[in-house]
């Protein structure tokens, strides 16, 4: 398992290296400066200009300086504010991402585990065809068209929640919701998918030839089983909610790391763009291994199949 | 300013703008009054010698002071200065400061500040991208060319209260320039203490306007401004506290408002016609144009005005400002804003003097007339080029519907090539475009602010126009004609007709922001350039 | 059971010495596994129906250029006029819209003729709606077509290669696939856009660049298991060339994974283009897609519904129909879950 481990995660160290050396030359493709508009500045103020960012190094030497702050968490000065670290902008922006991302992440998980168990147990009857719909419209709605449905009829209409702005916990409810959608989709038709693979094995076929209450097959036998296998899509899960977070966190005015990204993608502000993506594929990398290890824990079978890496 | 587009549409606004909010609660049992705005976009920073957008100008305006303030239709109010001396050549002013105005920290705020102040913008360390602003200034030209020290700057403090400031030549405006924040005072003790850090945090500032800045961390959406009890006029601060929340897309603003949680929105496109015949809605012009520059540098055929005037002449700006934008934006009269500044002896209205009309108006068979005959005169049978813009989504709008407008002329081809703001400004300045899009708001109220950039060689002036008579105008407005305001007049109204007479720039239209504004809210000064909102008299009536 | 029904009594009949004795052609076992498939897909009812509303819009989408013809035509003096269809006085098809809280005819109201309507609106530059969303579904399923495309030639090549060669070219291959697969696709595909910008082309090439490893990964595992059939090791013995193989036995036998991946990955590159052009970086203006009509619509849902709806509408259905299909195809696929 150790051996295991520490394999996994220097592949992880290589991986994050890898991003960050083609992110860093990909951006230096880009025409973009930390400069707002040359025209009016002097040749000797752009030369300031450029040192103070490093950008009057040669390349190489950039990359190795990139690459080394990099490694220590420092991703440059961002090109949008002025004198203000990249690693600043996220660290004081990821509380809110974080707070959304979680809430919609377990609000989808849990409903879509609920709504999958039930269209699996009551196959092929009205119960089974609404609940695939309605995971299946979760897929289908764009979230940018969600979120302003939401905003609409429950912000503004209904007046059940805060329209836009972060302070308090009824202020995450609309975003959550609408970040939920896409979690929620996936994982209850995966549920549905396995605990209809589970629901016919021998094993349930004999407890239910032992008598046992079908509330209990449910809980005891179909449920967990089913359930190991949802470890997996944690992964894809995750990165579905960063998506999504950059949509819903502009409709509803969070000062969250997806609404940032986007701006910076808008005025070109490299440094910002390298540091997100960095931040992203560190957390899906994270969040990969992690899925590995529980799996690897909960599911005995694995674990052979783990010591191969 | 340079100004992108898409103030109206969310995405990344340089404009600022407002929402506020009887802010809720109703138990307004003490006397303290506060408003919730909304800014569209966040704050970039608040050093006065870095901040170029819009957003970072309305904070300084409102939390720091300079020699003036100006009240409506930029009128000069003493503010630090108590009297000002102005020399016959118009060369030396002296002006002195008010001995009880304060720094949020309790330091005085004396003409030392200014002079540090200044010496920090135009020193080329600090890389102030408006520098530019005080070329006229004694030896600033030289400064910014590094042939002098940046101690040589025509500014001197005479004792703690009273500043003399030299120049190289009279600046017609200058007055106006010292109400914009660049030209405001710093406090050198706090400067130096935070550094690089300087101004990259509410906390790391101080404050000797109205109001004081909390709670902007550097990169949140949300902050406020709070009455600064070390003001020296702060009995005439009525507001206690404006909050401000950064909204990005425009249909949630309007929510916000619409369920009184905002008392000011910023409305677009079809949001005005809904709200257009409403007793809050507001048109607030601005003084920022919109207009086509065309690449004469790369581009043999632009040299030919034939060319660019049958291009100017296809282009229904009623229709773009009526129908497809429909944000109350209007219709340009030539290249200077309407409403920026007014004739000194008539007081009629800059753009209406300078008009040029079949330059901005439609004719299509003139248009067709004229493409063929210069497309003839270059030996060419069809015309096709690139239109560069920004990619925000009004703008993208704006190049669709030029597009579609322009290619009603016979072989006649545009393609639209839709950048980021900044890429557009740099592929502009590099001479990497056929026709772009530009655009550009003036910093203080004065024609000038428009006309001198297209004098030969200026930076601004992308595509390269050129026309001697213009140069010579533009000229004696700044020097021979600087101090008489009349003569200064006429010679800038005739460069304009040239301008618009050869096309060298073809006026799109002139930007304005539509609002909902709480009735409520009272007091509050509006420019259309500069700063452009003023708070320091904003009351609630009940 | 179903063994026994597809011997067919001319198997019981000698073969006939003219025909060529050849063992490794698989000739009826693929056609009567797809034949199979598709008579179990059509007894899943939805499926079926949503597979023919498919090739509905596919239909109306590849004939849009000669139905709608002039999406980008532009007429800004009938700019946003709502629905109206001749005859029908139902509001929301009527012409009328409410503007600041009355109901009014808008195409009165713009002098608009009398003989002229749009079915569906029109947008911010007066063009017909309608239009516009024909066109744009045909470049929206262009672009999940060739995106998907791609992922399969790559994908499919990739998985293949990895599995068949094993060894060191295995583990290396899979060792890109996961650096590939740890980037979140969204920043990849933001890259890539900032990169190519533009056209239908780089939209296409975002998509496709990590969509792919999914396809891999499957057929990777599919190979690994055919590679050690009995049929395939008998046709290596036989010096058969790989290439042979591959396209003989281990395609057919891949197939249902293929499809069935294929029909996940068409909707989810339309909705990803839809993404890219709410965060502004989709296709080029004037060229319309589902997405750009949609977020632009989105701008003005609270007065002009139907400039969201409508678009929104449409990809909804497609999206709803692709993935009903598709778990249509992996039942119809898998008898395991056919018989249940």
């Amino acid at each position: 398992m150790a051996r295991y481990l520490v394999r996994r995660i220097f592949y992880l160290a290589l991986t994050l290296f890898l991003i960050a050396s083609i992110t860093f030359f990909l951006m230096k493709l880009m025409p973009g400066t930390p400069l707002n508009n040359q025209a009016k500045l002097t040749p000797q103020q752009i030369k300031v200009i450029y040192e103070h960012y490093g950008l009057n190094k040669p390349v190489w030497q950039q990359y190795v300086s990139y690459i080394v702050d990099a490694a220590h968490g420092n991703f440059g000065l961002s090109f949008q504010f002025s004198d203000q670290p990249v690693s600043y902008l996220i660290s004081s922006r990821i509380g809110p991402s974080l707070q959304l991302g979680g809430q919609a992440m377990i609000v989808g998980v849990v409903v879509g585990i609920i709504v999958g168990s039930l269209s699996a147990i009551r196959k092929n009857t009205w119960v089974d065809g609404t609940s695939t719909f309605i995971s299946i419209l979760g897929i289908s709605i764009p979230s940018f068209v969600l979120a302003i449905l939401l905003q609409y009829y429950l912000g503004l209409k209904l007046q059940l929640f805060p329209i836009a702005d972060w302070g308090g916990f009824s202020y995450t409810v609309l975003p959550t919701l609408a970040l939920a959608a896409s979690p929620f989709a996936e994982t209850s038709r995966f549920v549905r998918t396995e605990m209809v693979d589970v629901l016919g094995s021998d094993y349930i076929e004999l407890a239910r030839a032992k008598g046992l209450s079908r509330i209990g097959i449910v809980w005891h036998h179909a449920l967990r089983n089913s359930l190991i296998p949802l470890v997996t899509v944690i992964g894809p899960l995750t990165a579905a909610i960063m998506t999504g977070s950059m949509v819903v966190e502009n409709i509803f005015s969070v000062p969250g790391i997806g609404e940032q990204f986007v701006k910076s993608i808008l005025v070109n502000d490299y440094p910002t763009i390298m540091g997100v993506t960095m931040l992203y594929s560190a957390l899906l990398c994270a969040m990969l291994l992690l899925t590995d290890l529980v799996y690897g824990i909960i599911d005995p079978r694995i674990r052979i199949a783990g010591k191969e890496g | 300013m340079n100004v992108r587009s898409a103030v109206k549409v969310g995405a990344v606004a340089l404009a600022s703008t407002f929402v506020l909010a009887a802010c809720g609660s109703k138990n307004s049992s003490s006397s303290k009054e506060s408003v919730n705005f909304e800014e569209s976009a966040e704050i970039a920073t608040m050093d006065q010698s870095k901040v170029t957008d819009v957003v970072g100008f309305t904070q300084l305006g409102n939390t720091q002071e300079g020699l003036y303030r100006l009240g409506a239709k930029s009128k000069v109010k003493n503010a630090l200065a108590t009297s000002t001396k102005e020399s016959k050549d118009g060369k030396t002013w002296t002006f002195t400061l008010r001995k009880n105005a304060k720094w949020s920290n309790g330091d005085a705020v004396t003409a030392k500040d200014f002079v540090y102040a200044w010496q920090r913008t135009v020193n080329p360390k600090t890389a102030s991208e408006y520098a530019y602003l005080f070329s006229g200034i004694k030896n600033a030209d030289k400064i910014a060319a590094g042939k002098a020290n940046y101690k040589t700057l025509g500014i001197k403090a005479d004792g703690n209260y009273k500043l003399v400031v030299t120049l190289d030549r009279p600046i017609a405006y200058f007055k106006l320039l010292m109400g914009f924040p660049t030209f405001f005072p710093q406090d050198q003790k706090v400067v130096e203490k935070y550094g690089s850090k300087y101004g990259t945090a509410s906390d790391k500032l101080v404050y000797n306007g109205p109001y004081k800045q909390t709670g902007w961390t550097g990169t949140n959406l949300s902050w406020k401004l709070v009455k600064n009890n070390n003001y020296w006029d702060k009995k005439n601060v009525k507001m206690d506290t404006i909050k401000y929340q950064v909204v990005k897309d425009a249909s949630t603003g309007l929510n916000l408002y619409n369920s009184k949680k905002l008392d000011v929105a910023n409305i677009t496109g079809n949001q005005v016609a809904q709200y257009k015949n409403n007793k809050d809605y507001i048109l607030r012009k601005q003084s920022s144009m919109f207009y086509l520059q065309y690449n004469m540098k790369k581009q043999k055929v632009f040299r030919n005005a034939k060319i660019r005037k049958a291009i100017s002449l296809a282009i229904n700006r009623k229709q773009l400002t009526g129908k497809v934008l429909a944000d109350g934006s209007g219709n340009p009269k030539g290249l200077v804003s309407t409403g920026l500044a007014s004739n000194p002896k008539t007081g009629e209205d800059f753009a209406s003097e300078a008009e040029v009309k079949s330059a901005v108006t439609q004719n299509l068979t003139e248009a067709k007339k004229l493409m063929a005959e210069g497309l003839k005169e270059e030996g060419k049978s069809s015309l096709s080029f690139t239109l560069l813009g920004d990619d925000t989504a009004s703008t993208k709008q704006i190049t669709e519907f030029l597009q579609s407008q322009i290619e009603k002329i016979p072989n006649v081809k545009v393609s639209l090539q839709n950048v980021p703001f900044k890429t557009r400004l740099t592929n502009s300045s590099d001479g990497k475009f056929d026709v772009v899009l530009s655009a550009w708001g003036a910093d203080f109220s004065d024609p000038i602010s428009f006309l001198q950039l297209f004098v030969t060689g200026n930076a601004q002036n992308n595509g390269g126009f050129s026309n001697k008579q213009y140069d010579k105008l533009i000229k004696a407005s700044n020097t021979t004609d600087a101090t008489n305001p009349q003569k200064r007049w006429d010679d800038m109204v005739q460069a304009e007709k040239i301008l618009m007479n050869e096309q060298g720039v073809a006026p799109v239209f002139q930007q304005a922001q539509s609002q909902l504004w709480s009735s409520k809210l009272k007091g509050v000064v509006y420019n259309t350039a500069g700063v452009n909102f003023d708070y320091k008299s904003l009351y609630l009536t009940k | 059971m179903e063994e026994k029904m597809k011997l067919a009594p001319d198997a019981f009949e000698p073969v006939s010495k003219k025909d060529e004795l050849d063992d490794e052609k698989i000739v009826a076992p693929s056609r009567t596994f797809i034949q199979d498939a598709w008579r179990r897909l059509r007894q899943n009812k939805a499926s079926y129906v949503c597979l023919w509303i498919l090739v509905v819009i596919g239909l109306i989408a590849f004939t849009s250029p000669i139905t709608a013809s002039h999406p980008n035509t532009s007429n800004p003096n009938y700019a946003n006029l709502p629905p109206k269809i001749p005859g029908v006085n139902i509001n929301g098809f009527n012409g009328t819209s409410v503007v600041a809280g009355k109901r009014v005819d808008a195409y009165k109201q713009n002098h608009v003729p009398s003989k002229v309507h749009y079915t569906l609106g029109t947008d911010y530059l007066g063009r017909s709606l309608a239009q516009r969303i024909l066109r744009g579904t045909l470049v929206s399923l262009l672009i999940g077509l060739f995106a998907t495309l791609i992922d399969l030639i790559v994908g499919v090549g990739y998985g293949v290669i990895s599995a068949w060669k094993g060894g060191i070219t295995d583990i290396i291959l899979q060792r890109i696939i996961e650096v590939i697969s740890s980037v979140p696709n969204i920043v990849i595909m933001v890259l890539l856009m900032l990169i190519l910008k533009g056209g239908m082309l780089p939209i296409i090439l975002a998509i496709a660049f990590n969509g792919w490893t999914t396809m891999a990964r499957l057929t990777r595992a599919q190979t690994l298991q055919l590679k050690s059939q009995e049929y395939v090791l008998a046709a290596r013995t036989l010096g058969e060339s790989t290439f042979k193989i591959a396209v003989k036995h281990l395609l057919p036998n891949l197939s249902s994974v293929i499809i069935i991946q294929t029909m996940f990955t068409i909707p989810s590159a339309i909705f990803f283009e839809a993404f890219l052009s709410y965060i502004g970086i989709g296709i080029q203006a004037p060229t319309a897609s589902l997405g750009t009509l949609i977020s632009d619509g989105q701008k003005n849902f609270q007065f002009l519904p139907y400039q969201m709806w409508y678009p929104a509408i449409m990809l909804s259905i497609i999206m709803i129909a692709f993935n009903i299909l598709a778990d249509g195809l992996r039942d119809a696929f898998d008898p395991r879950t056919a018989r249940r």
